[in-house]
């Protein structure tokens, strides 16, 4: 692995970090900002995007060879999984996406170019700028690349120098990107700095937040609390807490020969990033009266699980992990040799996939890496009322329902505060101009000029 | 089925452990319907098998899930709770005067084993939990009581309480007097206490900052884990501490490894051995397995601890829990347990 030495996180392990290399990693990046990126057009930004995410999609790129080599290792996903959770993310970089994204959050795709008016603000006299902070912080948490991945992109749109702080060993796959842009484009990859250090270390914390102007973080909701406590005074948070998301699969699309269709869609949102990401299913909410029974359902699903399993393995998870899938299924064992309210799949001499039936309703937490709950619902108002224990931590709902009544079902969902719905197997690949927990990503990121003319 | 409980039960070899393993497993198979039910799920029956190995064994989540004995209501004199404090959420490990009686045959010889070997002097005895009155559910605290009652010491004291929420308090003041007197009399104590109460007892030692040389011979008995009750310090951290402010050297600080769900412990060093490494009674058998395929893992390989107990007669005598071990040439090495596995209402860690 012959990666240069441009990041922090580059350094060898045994170097010692200290506040003093961040604030002059910051104050670095300020300047190169001001130099390199302050006074690039958002044509040009878009188009070193979109070049840089068609070449993660190129088998040939070194970055992804790079990725899909260690990223097994370092993140304990497949080389299958990783590829396909790439794919979905890359896929979105381009230009018509980057279009949508700044049209929908800034209203013109001028406005983080120059003072714009758009229609409506012509009919006023107003025109607008939009600009970005400084130096953004990002406090990057999990398993997944796609929140650093996503932030850096949005943080080079809005034309600020950008420090990413990855949790530990986590810092594999945003490390590769910014190399990926740096490669792309030297002058912008001196505007990012990723660096990696255990979550608390308050003296390294400190010196990134005394820099930045604007500071990003996902985590738990207390994590959340604790960042936005320490941050000084005139200093901006975006906090992305912890999110859960749902299936719901309507009886009307269970008959004839859709319903093992629907099964292989579920599975594809099951088996995504093994289930790690806030967007995964911890559980389907699957209608009964249709044709198929849920339980009918659930076999369907462990079936398509097994399937994937041979194309897109899981992979091997620490003992940990394992040993809490082989309790929590051992519970469902239980519940299933005395009732037939409980039935569980699940892969043969492994833990890589198990799926649930319960008749109970109840919403469950999965204890994730391919465990899936199935629940019996006689419609969306009941798996509602169920899910009402998670309803202000909801991200997405993937959903299958027939044409007829899918429209009257997602406006249910919207109505009950759902912050994204999607068909069912999409769960994983929101797109490109996705509002992150119902909030516009790259709006929220920016402070705005009026002139009025 | 008839209890015997005289003397210790000598079982020298596997043939002998498997026969009994084998008759018993017969026995609850037949009497106990989760139990067999369990054991058909998976294939297996009396008829079908040879070797204790291929007994079915029951989740540590049946205990919380069903009433995991073949007592009948009527017969239910003694339950031990996981939490020793609360029915919720807690496993339940029901009991007759005969079980207990087993129970307590199964746990002294052990115990005396490791702790208290032929060249043992006369012991002071500290336990660092309430007494049964106050904690009547703890299998833990019936096995202190019960090592009090066969030890007979000349001086003893459970030196904590038990709030009105269960929660186990310790009383410092209470338990430094008697430690300084048992120093100003020249005798070794036996001091017996979960890993949070001697956290509790050296935190207080540090705060009024007193280090106490406990007599020579002075042994520790640590056991199980903190859940929540106090600071989570590493096993070693935990005894350079009680090193520190008891003066007990490591040599003489044994691990215990027992659970409401068994009637055996494992014990990891007869006192003042050089290694380490839980060795359960010759009634009982270990295992550590893999959580992927069930098998036995290799030694050096982590797994799930599976405990064979021939002492666990009305429940089920093979048990899988849900802690974490590597395997060893000496037996096992704890390593802590399974990420929390709530059936439901878990809260959001594993997002």
């Amino acid at each position: 692995m012959n990666l240069p030495n441009y990041f922090i996180a580059d350094l060898p392990p045994e170097a010692e970090l200290s506040p003093t290399m961040v604030t002059e990693a910051c104050q670095a990046l300020k300047r190169n900002r001001e130099k390199f990126l302050a006074h690039r057009s958002t044509a040009h930004l878009v188009a070193v995007l979109v070049r840089v995410g068609s070449e993660w999609l190129e088998p040939g790129s070194p970055f992804r060879k790079l990725a899909l080599e260690y990223g097994p290792v370092a993140l304990g996903f497949s080389r299958e999984t990783l590829a396909r959770g790439l794919d979905a993310l890359f896929r979105e970089f381009t230009p018509a996406n980057f279009e949508c994204l700044l049209e929908q959050d800034l209203g013109h795709l001028g406005r983080l170019d120059t003072l714009v008016a758009a229609p409506e603000e012509q009919r006023q006299s107003r025109a607008v700028l939009a600009r970005g902070p400084e130096l953004l912080a990002h406090i990057t948490a999990g398993n997944l690349p796609n929140p650093a991945i996503m932030s850096i992109t949005l943080g080079l749109l809005a034309r600020s120098a950008q420090f990413v702080k990855c949790a530990t060993a986590r810092s594999w796959l945003p490390r590769l990107f910014a190399h990926s842009i740096y490669q792309a484009e030297p002058k912008l990859g001196a505007c990012l700095e990723v660096a990696e250090w255990r979550g608390g270390n308050t003296a390294l914390e400190s010196a990134m937040f005394e820099e930045a102007d604007f500071v990003t973080a996902t985590g738990s909701d207390e994590t959340l609390a604790q960042l936005a406590q320490r941050l000084p005074a005139g200093k901006r948070f975006l906090g992305y807490g912890h999110k859960v998301s749902f299936g719901y699969v309507a009886a009307g699309v269970l008959s004839g020969g859709f319903a093992r269709r629907i099964a292989a869609l579920a599975a594809a949102d099951v088996t995504a990033w093994n289930q790690l990401g806030c967007l995964s299913p911890h559980l389907l909410y699957v209608q009964d009266g249709g044709t198929l029974p849920p339980v009918a359902f659930a076999e369907l699903l462990a079936e398509e699980l097994q399937e994937r399993e041979l194309i897109e393995p899981r992979g091997p998870q620490p003992v940990e992990i394992a040993a809490a899938i082989a309790s929590r299924r051992s519970i469902y064992q239980l519940r299933a040799a005395s009732s037939d309210e409980t039935r569980l799949w699940a892969s043969p001499d492994s833990t890589a996939w198990t799926v649930v039936w319960e008749a109970d309703p109840r919403f469950q937490f999965s204890c994730l890496h391919r465990f899936i709950y199935v629940k019996t619902v006689r419609n969306l108002a009941e798996a509602l009322q169920h899910a009402e224990l998670v309803r202000d931590k909801v991200s997405t709902v993937g959903l299958a329902a027939p044409a007829e009544d899918i429209q009257a079902h997602a406006m249910e969902l919207a109505r009950w505060g759902v912050a994204r719905i999607c068909s069912l197997g999409k769960m994983q690949c929101p797109p490109l101009s996705w509002r992150h927990d119902g909030r516009p990503a790259l709006g929220d990121l920016l402070s705005w000029t009026d002139w009025e003319m | 089925m008839r209890l015997s409980t005289g003397g210790t039960p000598a079982l020298a070899g596997d043939g002998l452990f498997n026969e009994l393993a084998l008759e018993l497993f017969h026995l609850q198979y037949e009497r106990n319907a989760v139990l067999r039910r369990w054991a058909r799920a998976h294939g297996v029956g009396p008829a079908s098998i040879r070797h204790w190995t291929q007994i079915t064994a029951i989740p540590t989540a049946a205990f919380k899930e069903t009433d995991m004995t073949v007592l009948p209501d009527s017969e239910r004199s003694t339950v031990f709770l996981s939490s020793g404090t609360t029915l919720r959420n807690s496993s339940r490990h029901y009991h007759n005067a005969d079980s207990l009686a087993v129970y307590e045959a199964s746990l002294w010889p052990w115990f005396s084993t490791h702790l208290l070997p032929a060249s043992a002097p006369a012991l002071d005895l500290l336990v660092l939990t309430p007494s049964a009155n106050e904690a009547p559910h703890s299998s833990l605290v019936h096995m202190f009581e019960t090592i009090g009652r066969k030890h007979r010491p000349l001086r003893s004291l459970f030196a904590a309480r038990a709030g009105q929420t269960g929660v186990w308090h310790l009383d410092l003041g209470l338990a430094l007097r008697f430690l300084e007197e048992s120093v100003g009399m020249g005798r070794p104590l036996l001091v017996l206490g979960t890993a949070f109460m001697f956290v509790h007892l050296v935190d207080g030692l540090a705060e009024r900052k007193i280090q106490i040389a406990l007599p020579d011979g002075t042994r520790v008995l640590e056991t199980g884990g903190y859940k929540g009750r106090s600071r989570t310090l590493e096993k070693a951290e935990l005894h350079r501490l009680i090193s520190d402010y008891l003066g007990v050297p490591s040599s003489h600080i044994v691990c215990e490894y027992g659970m409401a769900e068994l009637s055996s412990q494992g014990y990891d060093r007869v006192v003042g051995s050089p290694t380490r490494g839980f060795r359960f009674p010759p009634w009982a058998r270990m295992q550590v397995v893999s959580p992927e395929t069930g098998l036995e893992v290799e030694p050096g390989e982590p797994g799930l601890i599976r405990v064979f107990d021939l002492a666990n007669i009305y429940s089920s005598l093979a048990v899988q829990t849900e802690d974490l071990a590597i395997r060893s040439a000496e037996g096992c090495e704890l390593i802590g347990r399974a990420p929390e596995t709530e059936a439901r209402g878990c809260s959001l860690l594993a997002v």
